[in-house]
């Protein structure tokens, strides 16, 4: 098959699959057909899709295996759930204008970096501004350095404990372990509204479909070519002229917002954003579903975040006690003998079947007289 | 100790320089001068130190001690490897190292001289200037028909021309070329040597190699330089290095039973 | 007035000091005794007090029962009145045994058999309130003679702090006859803060500049209120003196704190070095970190857990939904506190089983591939830290301290638990083993070989999968050594693994590839900056966050102690 065949194969899908999930899967809902609970799951998976797809354009696009975009989902998260505790208004448990977590902390009034959250548009700009931030700062530092390889994943992995600790902490004045919770309104709308379920759901198919295709333009233009190549054999690279360093940053800039962009997503369908979100563990999770799905393709990731979840909501009603093993078992099982993940099964497949028919073909043709 | 008109057509300059390796003196006070233009051959037995040489140069290594110049006044100890390439070194590593999971064709495109930045290549679009100039050197590395093959796949000979290839797609002013005869045919080597003749003067070439056959071939009338225990041994035309007493005992004595 | 109540106090306590030295031969016993027949009362107030200053065991259960009536006399058949006491389980008549108070012996009957009293038939030893005051001082001062060097000290601090006019004269006679330095100092420091309520401004005086040569800790707060005093009184010269006093005792509290917390970090740098020990060893060999690492830590110290459980009564455990009972050998005393001796080895050698386990099935397969083994690892580690939690439960276990691990030393105030200096030891040989293993032996030989070129050792005939295999399991097995320790430490969970594994990965890449001295240096680096952090800031999370900024920053200052560069091959 050409290259324009395959291109033009997997626009067709793109464009069936955004279909389904921006039209037809919220009208089956609002005639009844799909269940509430079923949307909001969905609506959950697609927001790990696109953590995982950020996890795989670091790992299985630039070679970067980067334990730190639990931490921006999770910014992203914070970042919208400051504003949807401000939208609480006097609502809470205590009746005060504040939220509740903070009178329990003996605050009357609201921490001066709280009150700007009141407004949506700077909730918003703070979900690309502060993950984008910490993501620059600490992508400088480490790619300036040159930390590479599994030195990488350990410092991102410590970037992410340290985050974790921070909000774990009461005195950082973001909810400490309880997080931020009980949500009432968005934009207007009450959060736990069908409807406003519904908008959300759209909103995030919207969001996956984009980032979707502005990750694969991003794969066909030469700085797609480059972050390969800085994959596979960075220092030719280096000596091929490209600072290699700043492509990088580049692109765990990128992967940082559009994780904080799915954890914003994430947390209004939720319900609920705390710092158990926000640990290395959860990281290393999503790279569990882009290994199974199957790294360095983009369907890759969103196939293994919907599987491996779907999997998930099922073993830990089914069987609560064996999920982890299960999870863990899965992983290393998917490591050794499926390195290239569920979309790779059809590829081995047609392999397979090409080889034994040569070993039939070889085998049969010194009988034959 | 050079007058102005020698400095203007220097364009590497070498002096002084030292470097160890855990107490392993690798490069000893080296001195090193190459003129535009100039297609200087460097020999010496294995482990005399060639390759550092070059990884001095190119920023893969920093020096102990000594200065390396680009021109007569670009300071190349104080950049680093992409810097050090966007002047216009380029260099052909010993073990070929081509981009294995991309095409021949996208491999020349990464090499091809042009703006290097995050930006320019993410709204980059190839012309078709570009495009003629990638068919181009296809052409003339003979792997015009392996195009969309993946690097990898190649034979070892074949990567060794691509990494030519690619080394020519830069269009740098000093080509610095490690063994590039190393796994080729007889025939490839002496293509390698009219190629390398063909470019001297436009471009400054150091070539590294083992093979004599082929250090004759493009030496000619130039200047040989022999490295030994990471020093300049000797310097001179082929014919007098060969004749070199010093230059027997080291490396000819020996290269005769090792080399072709 | 104050002054002159002082005197006479001392005075009469010469007196009483005089009495008692007269009475030194009768035993405490017999003057309690001898108290318990005094006529008319009055009188065994007298007696009882010459008791003051005394450090008699029998003292506190005797007087005890006086007050609780259970101190009779009993009027033997030749009409001579003997104080008793009653022991023992009462028999069908209400009787027991009867005790001799001035002998602590049972009284024998002419038939030798010992005689059995009933209570409800005795007159108990009446007390009015006078005399249990009296009772009180004496049993105040008790402790300040009572021969264990510990709870004398503590029963005169106790005396210092509450700054009690009235005891001072005890503890000055018992200065007079104290041998032990430290209970003398302690001494000092309680003289000196009993003074320092005292009225006339020379006694304040002398005491402040007293307990600035001492600069004891305690003495901070009394210190405080005394400068609170001053200031109040507008005494501007004992406000001078009660400020150089604090300082004094500021200044010490920074050295006291300075090396408390330079010995902490020692200790979390000994923990930190064997397990990073293990780690740098597999790292460098297979150039992977292992995520389940930290889950041997878990598997050495739950080892510790079983082990200790055997020498005691057994252990039920119920995974999965079966139960089984794994027997105890029900040993007490210094044989079951030797369990630790027992589960030092057994750590090791079950850590390392697991990782030639987790080796042969898992991480053989990776070598080539980095980060796919680093998540292979990581799913291994799930799996452990599930098994633990079906196994052991989900909350923490608890392993006991033996007694010789549980106790401290404190030198100038610095208090050094023995667990934890026995760590800085035990690491100390840790290390010296490991370097004698790696350079001494012909397994670290190989170890060397094929760390530095696979490829080569195993062309020269080196059976490098056997390499692999033992090298992981000595690398395993340490952590779990470690595990043991930290058994002795903090405590044992599931989860275990996962609170060190963050750091003793830091302590890797800060120390450098396969650099065993590098990893040394490191891990006491971390470890130190780690409690100095923690002291500074007063907040043990703020400081393991300016640690890892800090290592970030580190590695910007130095990446190259990380890299190893190999010239030919462009990728190394
Ligand atoms: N990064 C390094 N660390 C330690 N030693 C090095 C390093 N790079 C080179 N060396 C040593 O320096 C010496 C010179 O090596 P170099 O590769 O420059 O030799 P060469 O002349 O290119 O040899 P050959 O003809 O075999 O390619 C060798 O002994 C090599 O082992
Ligand atoms: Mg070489």
């Amino acid at each position: 098959m050409s290259a324009p065949t395959t291109r033009r194969i997997e626009f067709i899908a793109v464009a069936v699959i955004a279909t389904l999930l921006i039209v037809v899967f919220p009208l089956l809902n609002s005639a009844g057909v799909i269940s509430n609970f079923t949307l909001n799951l969905w609506g959950k998976y697609l927001c790990y899709a696109l953590l995982a797809i950020s996890v795989d354009l670091l790992w299985g696009y630039t070679g970067l295996l980067s334990l730190g975009q639990a931490l921006f989902f999770s910014l992203g998260g914070y970042m919208l759930g400051m504003h949807l505790m401000r939208m609480i208004g006097d609502l809470g448990q205590y009746h005060k204008p504040i939220p509740d977590f903070l009178i329990f902390l003996g605050w009357t009034e609201l921490p001066t970096f709280w009150k700007p959250f009141s407004s949506f548009p700077f909730a918003a700009a703070m979900v690309i501004l502060l993950p984008g931030l910490v993501a620059l700062v600490f992508g400088f530092l480490a790619f300036r350095s040159r930390i590479k390889g599994v030195y990488f994943s350990i410092l991102t992995q410590a970037l992410t404990y340290g985050g974790s600790l921070m909000f774990f902490r009461n005195d950082m004045l973001m909810g400490g372990n309880n997080g931020f919770t009980d949500y009432k309104f968005l934009l207007g709308a009450d959060v736990r509204d069908a409807s406003t379920q519904r908008a959300l759901f759209i909103a995030t198919a919207v969001t996956l479909v984009l980032v979707y295709l502005g990750c694969s333009w991003l794969s066909r233009t030469k700085l797609g070519l480059i972050q390969r190549a800085i994959r596979d054999g960075e220092n030719r690279v280096l000596f091929s002229g490209y600072a290699a360093a700043g492509f990088k940053l580049f692109i765990f800039v990128l992967a940082a917002l559009i994780a904080s962009v799915g954890g914003a997503l994430y947390v209004p369908q939720v319900g609920i954003i705390n710092p158990s979100e926000m640990t290395p563990d959860k990281s290393l999770e999503a790279v569990v579903w882009v290994a199974v799905g199957g790294r360095g393709t983009l369907v890759g990731p969103v196939v293994g975040a919907i599987v491996v979840n779907a999997l998930k909501s099922w073993a830990t009603r089914a069987y609560p006690d064996l999920w982890l093993f299960f999870l863990g078992g899965m992983f290393v099982i998917v490591v050794l003998f499926l390195p290239g993940g569920i979309v790779s099964i059809p590829d081995r497949i047609k392999m397979w079947w090409a080889r034994r028919a040569d070993a039939n073909a070889a085998t049969s043709a010194p009988v034959a007289p | 100790m050079t007058t102005d008109q020698e400095k203007t057509n220097l364009i590497l300059t070498v002096e002084g320089v030292t470097k160890t390796f855990d107490g392993f003196k690798a490069i000893t006070n080296l001195n090193f001068y190459l003129d535009r233009g100039e297609l200087r051959t460097v020999i010496g037995p294995n482990g005399a130190g060639k390759s550092t040489f070059f990884d001095l140069i190119t920023g893969r290594t920093k020096p102990d001690t000594g200065k390396i110049e680009f021109g007569w006044d670009t300071d190349l100890t104080a950049l680093n490897e992409y810097e050090i390439n966007r002047l216009g070194i380029g260099r052909k590593f010993q073990t070929p190292s081509v981009y294995s999971e991309h095409s021949v064709w996208e491999n020349l495109l990464l090499s091809l001289k042009g703006p290097r930045g995050v930006f320019s290549t993410l709204f980059h679009r190839t012309s078709t200037e570009q495009c003629d100039r990638i068919d181009e050197l296809l052409t003339l590395i003979r792997l015009d028909a392996k195009r969309d093959w993946l690097a990898g796949q190649l034979a070892h000979g074949e990567k060794q021309w691509l990494e030519i290839g690619m080394l020519l797609a830069q269009d740098p002013q000093v080509l610095l070329v490690d063994e590039p005869a190393a796994g080729m045919t007889d025939d490839e080597t002496h293509r390698t040597g009219e190629l390398l003749l063909s470019l001297a003067g436009k471009h400054s070439i150091v070539v590294v190699e083992h093979d004599m056959a082929f250090v004759k071939q493009i030496a000619r009338d130039g200047k040989v330089t022999v490295l030994h225990q990471g020093t300049v041994l000797c310097e001179g035309k082929f014919d007098d290095v060969q004749a070199d007493t010093r230059v027997r005992e080291v490396y000819l004595g020996r290269g005769q039973h090792g080399t072709r | 007035m104050n002054f002159f109540n002082r005197t006479v106090r001392l005075l009469a306590f010469a007196a009483l000091t005089l009495g008692f030295v007269a009475h030194a031969a009768d035993s405490a016993r017999a003057i309690i005794a001898k108290a318990a027949l005094a006529e008319p009362p009055a009188q065994r107030i007298e007696t009882i007090t010459s008791l003051l200053g005394s450090g008699d065991e029998s003292i506190a259960g005797l007087l005890a029962a006086w007050k609780e009536d259970a101190l009779f006399v009993y009027t033997a058949p030749d009409g001579s009145k003997i104080p008793v006491q009653l022991f023992g389980d009462k028999d069908d008549q209400d009787s027991q045994t009867a005790t001799r108070v001035d002998s602590g012996k049972p009284i024998l009957s002419s038939a030798g058999k010992s005689l059995r009293l009933v209570a409800s038939e005795l007159t108990a030893v009446e007390h009015t309130s006078a005399l249990r005051r009296a009772m009180k001082a004496v049993l105040d001062l008790l402790d300040l003679s009572t021969p264990d060097l510990k709870k004398r000290i503590s029963a005169i601090q106790t005396l210092g702090f509450a700054q009690d006019a009235e005891k001072l004269a005890a503890l000055q006679a018992r200065q007079k006859i104290e041998s032990v330095p430290s209970a003398q100092l302690a001494l000092r420091e309680a003289i000196a803060l009993i003074e320092l309520k005292d009225a006339s401004p020379e006694v304040k005086l002398a005491s402040l500049k007293e307990l600035a040569a001492l600069h004891t800790i305690g003495s901070a707060d009394a210190l405080k209120a005394a400068l609170a005093d001053a200031e109040a009184a507008n005494h501007p010269s004992l406000a001078a003196a009660a400020r150089l006093a604090l300082n004094a005792v500021d200044s010490h509290l920074t050295t006291v704190n300075f090396f408390g917390t330079l010995f902490r970090g020692l200790s979390l740098g000994s923990i930190l070095l064997v397990v990073a020990l293990g780690l740098a060893i597999t790292f460098g060999l297979m150039g992977v970190i292992n995520m389940a690492h930290g889950e041997m830590i878990a598997v050495g110290a739950y080892t510790t857990y079983v082990v200790q459980n055997i020498f005691g009564t057994g252990l039920a455990l119920s995974p999965f939904g079966f139960s089984f009972h794994i027997p105890g050998m029900n040993t007490g005393g210094w044989l079951y506190e030797s369990y630790f001796i027992f589960a030092l080895p057994l750590s090791f050698l079950s850590a390392a089983l697991v990782g030639i386990a987790m080796e042969r099935t898992v991480i053989q397969w990776l070598y080539r591939r980095p980060l796919e083994s680093l998540l292979a690892t990581w799913g291994v580690s799930l799996f452990l830290q599930q098994f633990f939690r079906r196994v052991f439960g989900s909350n923490n276990v608890q392993v006991s301290s033996p007694s010789y691990l549980s106790d401290n030393w404190t030198f100038h105030d610095i208090i050094f638990g023995w667990n934890r200096v026995f760590v800085i030891g035990f690491a100390g040989l840790i290390v010296l083993g490991v370097w004698l293993v790696l350079t001494r032996t012909s397994l670290g030989l190989l170890i060397r070989a094929v760390m530095q070129n696979r490829n080569m050792a195993a062309c020269m005939g080196v059976r490098t999968e056997r390499v692999n295999m033992l090298t992981f399991g000595l690398g395993s097995g340490l952590a779990g050594l470690a595990g043991a320790f930290l058994s002795q430490i903090g405590n044992v969970g599931p989860s275990l693994g996962q609170s060190y594994i963050v750091d003793c990965f830091m302590t890797v890449v800060v120390g450098g590839v396969g650099n065993l001295p590098g990893t040394v240096v490191s891990a006491f680096g971390i470890g130190l900056a780690d409690q100095s952090l923690q002291q500074i800031l007063l907040n043990p999370v703020l400081g393991k966050i300016t640690v890892l900024v800090a290592i970030i920053l580190f590695l910007q200052w130095r990446p190259a102690g990380i890299f190893v560069t190999k010239s030919r091959s462009l990728e190394g």
